[in-house]
């Protein structure tokens, strides 16, 4: 493998590696303050993709449009939470999923009527060209997509560890009695969380529209890839989460450039999975005690 | 029980009674399911054709949800492997289609198996993400494999299935087969579930009142009857999946997708996942809801019937999760139960 | 003698001689920084009931989910009737003939009372998936056995009426009885209780009782672990005290009751009935 093939490797897995951590993370604030598995959170992403694309092409510029979606996705977040979860909040956690699962539908439903079968696409960001870089070319989005997934992650650093809201939330997901003892209330966190997980999973949706088109179909499969890249470096925590998008970015990356065909979208979930459940394996000690 | 000793009779009467009650109304069921159909039109046909793929997997994945407790969000890998295997083995390599269908089974029993042993020493709502992820590698193998499987165009020309001279190029053929594989997989179902395996399993199931570790210090092998109860299930559906192959006669990957996953989970929930039952309650009922909307879409506002069909189901599965957790089955079960109830001092 | 503490996993079938039934040899146990469990040791003769006591969060219950296996210790071993066990998974320790009944006792909310007892009867029947599915003669035979298995154990704890009903519609004194009928039903030779008196009224504490004593007359070894002092002297023939993870007391209960140290860590001074001593 020449130089020029493996820094185009490397980019791709950077680029990768980038969606992975944004979707992902988006499930580490839902799961880290209510554990909940929010399996609606591919369709926050094609909703914000869909929305700044229809925009967009209303004439509206390309920030008010993101702005837009960010913000009509949130309260789709918000809605989920309030109207479907809340009135579930003594039940189990299985039935939480698959109340979530029931949210993915309806907006999957939803996006069909408004938006058809068509895929949808964007111009990259400010028209970004295409850079050409030792010999490898990187498709003009890919840096917006990565930089702005660290400004995500650095944003979430902040917000978790400065701010009193942050602050807050954490204290629900690790201490929930004694976040409450300190007045904080848990449904007040729980819809943050589900509005804030949206919001981001809109950003990304626009983010990635440019390099891979938004349909209504790719919610579920965009939200198996997140999870399974958010279970794999650890979904309790943030750094894991970070971890694991980037191991699947990368592992993808290279298999799609050693093995022809299509099968690097078949093996590197494959991998993936087989990392997480050998990891379990050398976490549990004989016959399942603990 | 369905079928039992009488020994049992002086001892148990109301269950005795829950039996017979069960037992009339599988013979009435199977008489209404068998006959009807040879004066019905073609298009209610293939409608219930429909069903009968639907509730065969579904009545498999309630085994490991309702019985076993466990979240499953891949069941259409399953459906799809005895499907592909099927149409390979008979099309390129000129199997018979009975031979592959066993085979098949077989096959996707014994990945289930390999799968299962790995993925249960897990826990609870891990295992939806990890089925997802699996759906999904299904899907991309199978795209991938495009000189075995024809990728993502699909795969032609699947031969029929036949005894002796009839065969699934008969559309009626393909009704009976489906329906009585379904009804011989609810007998075996159901006589699973008052079983020793069957109380096994359901002393597993933790959403449902049950206790991993009281089932343990009682002797059962926990591990052991998740995997089973999962190798059941896809067994089930691989069966199902092979009939479908030799129905449609072309198969497409996109069929098997984490769409129709999702669409036999929901049939499982809303027709009740604590009995097999619910697999032909819960197939009816959407399949049912889907052919109204198609019916009256167009009449309403002009939109693509497919958005309605998705909303519609996932208005009803929330409804369903939050006033009747446990599905329409236990809404059955209370008006049969006051219909046996006999006095016990 | 300080008991060598080996890694609990690397050790395969090892047996030792001895008349005990149970025999445990320097437990101990830590949940992070907190060490519920330090260094304990005892045995336990066949056929005896052994009582063990102490303050809350002394590491009580965590004992008894070692013995059955649902919990890692992390040094020490146990064995069952010469026979290492503290290495095994759960389902097979009970299989050989130990089982919990549980302080929140558990019971198969989903099932019946009496299919609750079917279920204890597990390992002693063998249909496999395939019997069942099939309804093969062998399997309605077997489920034949273990239902009036079931039933006989309910009517010994007096509930073979309530057979059918829901364990959720039961009083809490009720579904004990009915979690000691599923534990009975298992055929263990060793019982372990856990806090089996909390939450019953006084007569279901008598009956209880009856119950325990009747155990014992057919051989049957069991631990209780117990707040109420007064009941279990009774019908203890051994008592061992704990306080903060370690065994500070080990014997009769006449002799633990004369003990200063457990006078002083537990019963909390001067106890009615008994006498104070002097020498020590």
């Amino acid at each position: 493998m020449d130089s020029a093939t493996a820094l185009q490797i490397f980019f791709s897995g950077l680029n990768l590696g980038s969606i992975y951590t944004a979707v992902g993370l988006g499930f580490f604030v839902v799961y880290s303050v209510t554990r909940v598995l929010n399996l609606a959170q591919g369709e926050f992403v094609m909703l914000g993709g869909m929305l700044t694309v229809s925009f967009h092409n209303f004439g509206v510029p390309l920030v008010p449009s993101i702005l837009l979606a960010i913000v009509i996705t949130s309260l789709a977040g918000a809605g989920l939470y309030r109207f479907i979860m809340l009135p579930a909040r003594s039940a189990s956690g299985s039935t939480w999923v698959f109340l979530t699962l029931s949210f993915a539908f309806i907006i999957e439903g939803i996006a069909l009527l408004i938006w058809g079968w068509e895929y949808r696409s964007l111009p990259a960001f400010l028209n970004t060209p295409s850079l050409r870089l030792a010999g490898a070319t990187i498709f003009g989005q890919t840096p917006w997509v990565i930089g702005v997934t660290v400004g995500i992650v650095i944003a979430l650093f902040v917000f978790f560890n400065r701010t009193m809201m942050g602050k807050a939330l954490r204290a629900c997901a690790s201490e929930p009695l004694g976040a409450r003892l300190m007045g904080i209330s848990i449904g007040r966190m729980a819809i943050f969380s589900f509005t804030l997980a949206a919001g981001l999973g809109a950003l990304v949706g626009a983010l990635i529209t440019p390099l891979t088109m938004t349909s209504y179909s790719m919610g579920l499969p965009l939200t198996a890839k997140g999870l399974l890249a958010a279970f794999v470096g650890g979904i309790t925590r943030a750094e894991g989460v970070i971890l694991g998008g980037f191991v699947f970015g990368m592992v993808e990356a290279i298999t799609a450039g050693v093995i022809p065909g299509g099968y690097h979208n078949a093996i590197a979930p494959l991998i993936l999975v087989i990392i997480f459940l050998s990891r379990r394996r050398g976490l549990l000690v004989t016959a399942g005690k603990g | 029980m369905v079928l039992n000793g009488i020994k049992l009779l002086r001892q148990m009467p109301q269950k005795v009674a829950q039996a017979r009650l069960q037992n009339r109304l599988l013979i009435i069921l199977a008489i209404v399911f068998f006959t009807v159909p040879l004066g019905a039109g073609a298009y209610p046909v293939t409608i219930m054709i429909d069903i009968g793929f639907y509730c065969v997997v579904t009545m498999g994945l309630i085994m490991i949800m309702g019985l076993g407790g466990q979240i499953s969000l891949g069941h259409g890998a399953f459906f799809g492997c005895g499907a592909y295997i099927s149409a390979v083995l008979t099309t390129s390599y000129g199997w018979s289609p009975w031979a592959a269908l066993f085979f098949a089974a077989l096959v996707t029993g014994a990945i289930a198996g390999l799968v299962g042993r790995f993925m249960f020493r897990l826990h609870g709502l891990i295992l939806a993400g990890v089925t997802l992820a699996l759906n999904l590698v299904f899907f991309y193998l199978v795209t991938s494999m495009v000189d075995i499987t024809g990728g993502a165009i699909g795969f032609m020309n699947i031969p029929p299935i036949t005894i002796g001279g009839i065969g699934s190029q008969d559309l009626l053929f393909n009704y009976y087969f489906i329906w009585i594989m379904a009804f011989l997989l609810l007998i075996f179902s159901l006589n699973l579930t008052d079983s020793r395996n069957g109380r096994a399993l359901r002393a597993l199931n933790t959403y449902a009142g049950g206790s991993e570790d009281a089932a343990q210090v009682l002797g059962v092998n926990v591990l052991r009857y998740k995997v089973w109860a999962f190798v059941l299930s896809a067994v089930y559906a691989s069966l199902a999946g092979s009939a479908y192959a030799h129905y449609t006669r072309i198969i497409e990957p996109n069929t098997f997708m984490i769409q129709y996953s999702a669409m036999v989970a929901l049939m499982a929930i809303i027709g009740g996942r604590s009995s097999p039952w619910g697999a032909f309650l819960g197939a009816g009922l959407i399949i049912g809801l889907r052919e109204l909307l198609r019916e009256s879409v167009p009449v309403l506002v002009g939109g693509l019937s497919g958005a309605y069909e998705l909303i519609a189901y996932g208005i009803i599965l929330a409804l369903a999760l939050l006033f009747m957790p446990q599905g329409l089955v236990s809404v059955v079960r209370r008006a049969a139960s006051k219909r046996t109830k006999i006095n016990e001092t | 003698m300080k008991p060598k503490l080996v890694p609990p996993h690397r050790r395969r079938g090892k047996t030792i001689a001895g008349d005990y039934l149970l025999e445990v040899r320097g437990i101990s146990k830590s949940f992070g920084r907190l060490s519920v469990l330090k260094g304990v040791d005892f045995s336990l003769a066949r056929g005896n009931i052994l009582v063990i006591i102490g303050p809350n969060g002394a590491g009580k219950s965590t004992l008894l989910k070692i013995i059955s296996g649902l919990a890692l210790p992390d040094t020490g071993e146990i064995y069952f009737a010469g026979e290492l066990i503290s290495n095994l998974a759960p389902y097979r320790i009970a299989s050989r003939g130990i089982t919990q009944l549980f302080q929140d006792i558990q019971l198969f909310l989903s099932m019946s009372v009496v299919e609750n007892v079917m279920v204890g009867r597990h390992r002693h029947a063998t249909t496999d998936f395939m019997s069942s599915g099939l309804s093969l003669k062998k399997a309605r035979d077997d489920e034949q056995r273990v239902f009036e298995a079931a039933l006989e154990k309910l009517a010994l704890v007096g509930l073979e009426k309530a057979a059918f009903a829901a364990p959720a519609s039961l009083s809490w004194g009720q579904q004990k009885l009915v979690g000691l009928a599923r534990a009975l039903a298992s055929g263990a030779e060793l019982l372990l209780l856990d806090e089996p008196y909390s939450g019953l009224v006084a007569d279901e504490v008598t009956k209880l009782n009856q119950l325990i004593r009747a155990l014992q007359s057919q051989g049957i070894t069991i631990v209780i672990v117990e707040h109420l002092t007064d009941i279990l002297m009774g019908i203890a023939s051994q008592v061992i005290v704990f306080d903060h993870g370690e065994k500070i007391a080990d014997g009769t209960p006449a002799e633990i009751q004369r003990d200063r140290r457990v006078i002083d860590a537990y019963l909390g001074g001067e106890q009615p009935g008994v006498r104070e001593v002097d020498d020590q």
